[in-house]
């Protein structure tokens, strides 16, 4: 029993939730085969740094394992955790198994500062990120920080099936973040062909290029896309999209933004972005449904001093106040939408001419 | 609704915030233990070990008498430490079995107890509008699932064992020509599910007698035709004291509200603003890992339907919906954690929590409550109880 002489060491206390300050990010990142996911992973945890970065590789999200590993990165040095997800009940259970396993890896054993997931590049990140994107009454301890996608010119350009080439546009469009690698292998031009090509589809998503998988972290961490701590830049960013101006390509994804001067009655406001993404009740021109992957805006509620943002990826949609008031300029809305058949003098004036309406007094 | 309270580091003389705990402690079963930081904590060392050579010597006494008593083992996870008095009663009997004849749902035979036509469908948020066959078929099925808990109803008292109460309905479903739905869903070993006390929800019958005092959830869920029936009630064993008759009270209220305001146009997500607010009105909380779901040809699929307030809950609802609202509500703080049984739910700092069902039908104007009662006018038993 000498063991018991030995003065432990100390663990957090069980069942406090971390305050908003103390939470930890969590980065979902996809990519295909080839484009040096792997390689980036391996070199962030085998980097010096001083944060405890944890990395999920591969296959998150497929239900049936009940266990999975997870390598853990500690000053420079690589060891292996497990992450037990328990088979109970997937039923009623308002937080994914997953999530549930991280929580209590933590608990048992200290906190990360870090989580990286590293899906199959064909995941859909939008129900990747659903996973993470939880209330903020169900009090995590972790939030979503951002979605990366990681490639390489090829799978853009290549001729390929269709179907995958609609998917690479589709991870662009749901990412805050794209890596494009082995830029060493790509001229002048072609780079920015790819660029604007990105653009067209997400005119919000931050852009990286790098070769050989080597990138700075701090560009890839903490980019805060789904929590309000980004409330300036992001007002800024909302200014300097363009809707895409592309000949009518119909099945493409493209980036729609539009502004709106005046205050709005919040009900009303839900219920336009209600029918938009749940109901799917506007069209465009040709008759095709609006399709929307991802959205995202500051908006003005009458009443309200403080600026709002809205964000939105797939059905799953917030409003969160920020911590920015509006000044003595008039308030403007901007909003900026990403997906399918969208239009976006439909989209305006449908806007205007319902949720404008009504809450016209500023 | 509990704060978290900051705590006082224990240390002699340092009143510093405490924001970690001793470890030996936690698994030991020792309470607080809290210090502000590691040097601190070795300063005191010496004295602190003292209180785990207390706790262990103290468990040693009671290790031998305790645990196989009648050969009823209440400690079948040595180092767990409960969050309230309720302890498991091991072993429990061997699964039921379930006639032949009667419909069995795919993950009865699965080994894992997995749902395929579930895991088809997960992550989808389109809800299913039921045809007029459907309809019939979840009224039936619903009326089945009430007729088995009025019966289970009749069985609460103390003395009566939980496991007890399972064979009941166990019994009452196969009767019916019903398969009971818990049974090996994701590999659950009972008919139903039973919650005493601390316990949220899924807890599992075993041969705890019911003790005079304690609050008690049955959860019935049956299969029939080829659809589900879910509908729940907490009950009163023997005599209950002012705060389980307000906790009751307020929990059934809070379902009823919530199901007064169900009609086509409603979001799914207004429910939890409901519900929070009458049980904050009380002094409660609302349970969050937990909601209501979707019901038909399968046990639970979409719409989600949490019952706390400000929720991102995706859907409206509309005429041909059917769906469970189920809300869990606490006398304390509405964290809950999970046994090393991987089911039974109970709340963090061990106090009481109740629940209440139904299984619901939208209609042009509003609801059918398919699980209601259909004789007693309609009231559930707590009411009879008081």
């Amino acid at each position: 029993m000498d063991e018991d002489d030995d003065c432990p060491e100390l663990v957090p206390i069980a069942g406090n939730p971390l305050s908003p300050g103390e939470q930890i990010p969590v980065t979902i990142i996809t990519g295909y085969l080839g484009a040096g996911k792997t390689t980036l992973l391996n070199y962030i945890l085998t980097e010096q740094h001083n944060k405890r970065i944890a990395v999920i590789l591969n296959e998150f999200g497929e239900g049936s394992a009940l266990e999975k590993s997870l390598a853990v990165s500690q000053a420079g040095e690589l060891y292996e955790e497990w992450l037990e997800l328990r088979n109970g009940c997937l039923c009623c259970s308002v937080k994914d198994n997953g999530l549930k396993a991280i929580e209590n890896l933590m608990q048992k054993k200290g906190k990360f500062d870090y989580i990286l997931l590293e899906t199959t590049g064909l995941a859909d990140p939008g129900a990747v990120a659903s996973m993470f994107w939880v209330d903020a009454e169900l009090g995590s301890d972790i939030y979503l920080d951002g979605n990366c996608f990681y490639f390489v010119l090829n799978h853009l350009t290549e001729e390929k099936p269709e179907g995958l080439v609609n998917e690479a546009a589709r991870q662009i469009a749901l990412a805050d973040l794209t890596i494009i690698n082995k830029t060493d292998l790509v001229n002048g031009e072609e780079l920015n062909h790819l660029r604007d090509t990105v653009r067209s589809i997400n005119g919000l998503v931050k852009i990286l290029e790098c070769q050989k998988s080597r990138v700075d972290l701090s560009q890839v961490l903490d980019l805060h896309s789904f929590d309000n701590k980004d409330g300036v830049n992001l007002a800024e960013k909302l200014q300097l999209v363009k809707t895409t101006t592309r000949p009518h390509l119909d099945k493409s994804i493209l980036t729609v933004t539009f502004e709106v001067a005046g205050s709005l009655s919040e009900d009303v406001l839900n219920v336009f972005i209600q029918d938009l993404l749940w109901e799917k009740a506007f069209k465009n021109q040709a008759g095709l449904p609006m399709k929307v992957i991802r959205l995202k805006g500051i908006v003005s509620i009458a009443g309200k001093a403080n600026q709002v943002m809205l964000q939105g990826v797939h059905e799953l949609y917030e409003l969160d106040e920020t911590p920015q008031v509006w000044g003595k300029e008039p308030r403007v809305n901007r909003l900026v939408f990403i997906g399918r058949n969208l239009d976006r003098e439909i989209l305006q004036e449908q806007f205007i001419s319902t949720v404008l309406k009504v809450g016209d007094r500023n | 609704m509990a704060a978290i309270e900051t705590r006082e580091c224990e240390t002699e003389g340092c009143s510093s915030e405490a924001k970690l705990q001793c470890p030996t402690c936690i698994k030991l079963g020792i309470q607080g233990s809290y210090f502000c930081s590691q040097e601190c904590f070795k300063g005191s060392w010496a004295t602190h070990k003292q209180m785990h050579k207390k706790a262990k010597e103290d468990k040693n006494q009671d290790e031998a008498k305790n645990c196989v008593e009648n050969d009823t083992n209440t400690d079948p996870w040595p180092g767990y430490r409960y969050t309230g008095k309720l302890r498991p009663h091991y072993p429990l009997t061997p699964m039921r079995h379930v006639p032949g004849n009667i419909e069995r749902p795919d993950y009865a035979d699965h080994p894992l107890g997995m749902s395929e036509s579930e895991q088809s469908l997960k992550g989808t948020s389109q809800i299913k509008i039921l045809s007029a066959e459907d309809i019939e078929g979840m009224t039936v099925v619903c009326k089945l699932a009430r007729e088995v808990l009025d019966i289970a109803a009749l069985m609460v008292k103390p003395g009566m064992t939980t496991e007890e109460i399972d064979y009941t309905v166990h019994l009452a479903c196969t009767a019916r020509n019903c398969y009971p739905s818990p049974l090996n869903y994701y590999n659950f070993p009972k008919s139903c599910c039973t919650s005493v006390n601390e316990v949220i929800c899924h807890g599992i019958p075993d041969r705890r007698p019911l003790v005079d005092g304690d609050i008690l959830n049955v959860d019935i869920t049956v299969y029939h035709n080829g659809f589900h029936g879910d509908l729940n009630e907490t009950f009163f064993v023997g005599e209950a004291d002012e705060g389980a008759k307000k906790l009751v009270q307020t929990t059934f209220e809070c379902l009823m509200q919530a199901i007064d305001s169900v009609k086509p146009g409603i979001r799914y997500r207004e429910l939890g603003n409901i519900i929070q607010k009458h049980a904050q009105a009380n002094g409660f909380s609302v349970v969050r890992s937990y909601c209501g779901h979707g019901i038909h040809k399968l046990f639970h699929t979409a719409p989600n339907v949490p019952h706390y307030a400000k929720n991102k809950a995706v859907g409206v609802i509309k005429p041909g919906h059917v769906f469970t609202i189920e809300p869990m509500i606490c006398e304390g703080a509405w964290q809950d954690e999970t046994w090393p049984d991987g089911w039974t739910a109970v709340t963090r700092d061990g106090k009481r929590s109740a629940q209440f069902e139904h299984t619901l039908l939208v209609t042009e104007t509003g609801c059918d409550i398919l699980t209601r009662r259909l004789d007693d006018h309609g009231r559930p038993h707590f009411l009879n109880q008081i």
